[in-house]
């Protein structure tokens, strides 16, 4: 099983690779829009702020917070919106009835790999930050950091799989689950701090908030990647995403089971 | 013109069949942009708990503004969105020759054949909105700005679609089914933020060259501002650029597209 795992990972990645121009415009592009965006709004808003420092972060905490958050959205994402719908809806879905893989190990395959892909631009991201804007208050390396944050990422994105593949099953019943899986990812931006950091909502919401699986796909890794996170806190943090992976294993299987019997086979 | 009228009419007539076909669809979008509506409010909300101003606007001016391009957006989504969707995987997968050969402008036929009448709910829900953010607003507005401040508005979602276009034309060299579409959709969000807040280059960039300040901010800041025949000017000349450059880059593809899988 294993190896098939492994052979799928890697001819989604050769898959990946494929538009290189594409891959390198984007991965730039994205990251100076980021910072642009990120860079001008915060200066204006400290601008205001006599102590240059609100909640702890400085402008150049905010800079390498909105570097990092909209890369850690897009591991979780993998190879996002339409990865089990589309295959629904146009009736693919029929080979892997026949064939003898499990359909969600091959998914989760392929999805890990797009998720390891944008996690090479993570690390690339890292190592030039390090070797030009080196700021140990800010970002330092550490392996201790580095296999917490690594362990929160890969728990993270299997469970954010599972999540997404929950909505995305849908597409059994509904057909279009297009403007679902947009809804899925509003709220993942918003409540797991891609949009803001957590730490900026008011104190009775941040409590609702981490009632929620949302503030473990974004604001927890990244305390780790910072250092921010106490041994303790980093254990209940676990066991915490380790449940909800659980919950939404249990409940996309399901989904998937009760899917099959509505499924027609045919595309549309 | 009266042909594209007409034939801009079946599109609609069609448009809502479909749309009828999926009936969850269309109550799971109305309920997509609503999320969307509350976020862009909720995130403003949040940023004024730390600042008394943001780019020289109190919250009441905000309101306005995040008003401002909820309309923008709910307009592209409708009339504009779902053609941008399509318009480089029908390049990318050689269907572009089936509109080359018919008698109508591929351009027109390609870029307005899909309206999405689901999200014409959100619209009239995203003008109900804006309708009520000026009317409560404390200060006297003037009305042929408020007149002219829509038009800017409207004229803001035609420009969002074009600048979106100029990104996804890549298409026609790049050879792969998103263009920098996704390249784009980062860049957008420059659209939904004050253009104050920028420095005087990159602001004359994102009015001039890619005219994201010019889709809501830079009407929004017509509205509130006296002597504002500057920001009009600054308006008109970066539209007439971009809609220069669509064309252009557009004439330019047709020229070198290969067909399929070009």
């Amino acid at each position: 099983m294993s190896k098939v795992f492994f052979q799928v990972f890697n001819l989604e990645l050769r898959r990946l690779i494929t538009y290189r121009s594409d891959f390198w415009v984007n991965f730039i592009g994205q990251i100076f829009f980021s910072l642009v965006i990120a860079y001008f709004l915060w200066e204006s808003i400290f601008s205001h702020n006599i102590n240059k420092s609100i909640n702890g972060y400085t402008i150049t905490h905010m800079i390498f917070y909105y570097l990092c958050a909209p890369l850690f959205f897009r591991i979780q994402q993998g190879q996002g919106i339409g990865f089990i719908s589309r295959e629904i809806y146009a009736g693919e879905i029929n080979k892997f009835l026949i064939y003898p893989i499990k359909y969600f190990s091959f998914k989760l395959s392929t999805y890990l790999a797009n998720s390891f892909f944008i996690f090479v631009q993570l690390i690339i991201l890292l190592v030039v930050y390090n070797l030009f804007f080196y700021d140990p208050k800010i970002y330092s390396f550490s392996i201790i950091s580095s296999i917490q944050f690594l362990s929160i990422l890969i728990i993270c994105s299997i469970s954010f799989f599972y999540l997404f593949s929950i909505v995305e099953l849908l597409a059994f019943w509904f057909d279009n689950i297009w403007s679902l899986a947009v809804i899925l990812r509003f709220t993942t931006s918003f409540l797991g701090g891609v949009l803001i950091p957590i730490s900026f909502f008011p104190n009775w919401a941040q409590e609702i908030i981490y009632l929620t699986p949302f503030p473990y796909y974004i604001d927890f890794p990244m305390k780790a990647l910072t250092g921010k996170l106490l041994f303790q806190e980093y254990l209940i943090g676990m066991i915490i995403i380790f449940a909800w992976l659980i919950c939404f294993y249990f409940i996309a299987k399901l989904t998937w089971k009760k899917g099959n019997y509505s499924y027609t086979g045919v595309g549309i | 013109m009266k042909r594209y009228l007409k034939l801009y009419l079946y599109f609609l007539q069609f448009s809502f069949s479909k749309a009828l076909q999926f009936r969850v669809d269309f109550f799971f979008r109305i309920f997509m942009d609503v999320i969307f509506y509350i976020v862009q409010f909720l995130f403003f909300e949040i940023i004024y708990l730390h600042t008394p101003l943001l780019a020289g606007w109190s919250i009441e001016q905000m309101r306005i503004f995040i008003c401002s391009f909820i309309f923008v957006d709910a307009f592209n989504m409708t009339f504009f969105a779902n053609n941008a969707w399509w318009f480089p995987q029908t390049i990318n997968k050689g269907d572009l020759d089936y509109y080359l050969t018919r008698p109508v402008s591929p351009f027109f036929f390609l870029g307005f054949k899909e309206f999405a009448a689901n999200s014409l709910i959100n619209l009239l829900m995203a003008t109900s909105i804006f309708s009520y953010a000026l009317f409560t607003y404390s200060q006297d507005l003037n009305l042929i700005k408020v007149i002219i401040f829509i038009l800017l508005l409207i004229n803001g979602a035609f420009l969002y679609y074009m600048t979106n276009l100029i990104f996804l034309f890549s298409v026609f060299w790049t050879g792969s089914n998103r263009g920098y579409g996704d390249l784009f959709f980062a860049a957008e969000k420059i659209f939904q933020r004050p253009d104050l807040i920028f420095s005087n280059y990159f602001r004359r960039f994102f009015v001039n060259i890619l005219p994201f300040a010019a889709m809501a901010s830079i009407p929004t800041r017509f509205l509130f501002e006296k002597n504002t025949e500057l920001l009009l000017i600054e308006c008109i000349t970066g539209s007439i650029f971009i809609y220069i450059v669509v064309a252009f880059i557009w004439n330019k593809g047709i020229r070198d597209y290969t067909s399929a899988s070009s």
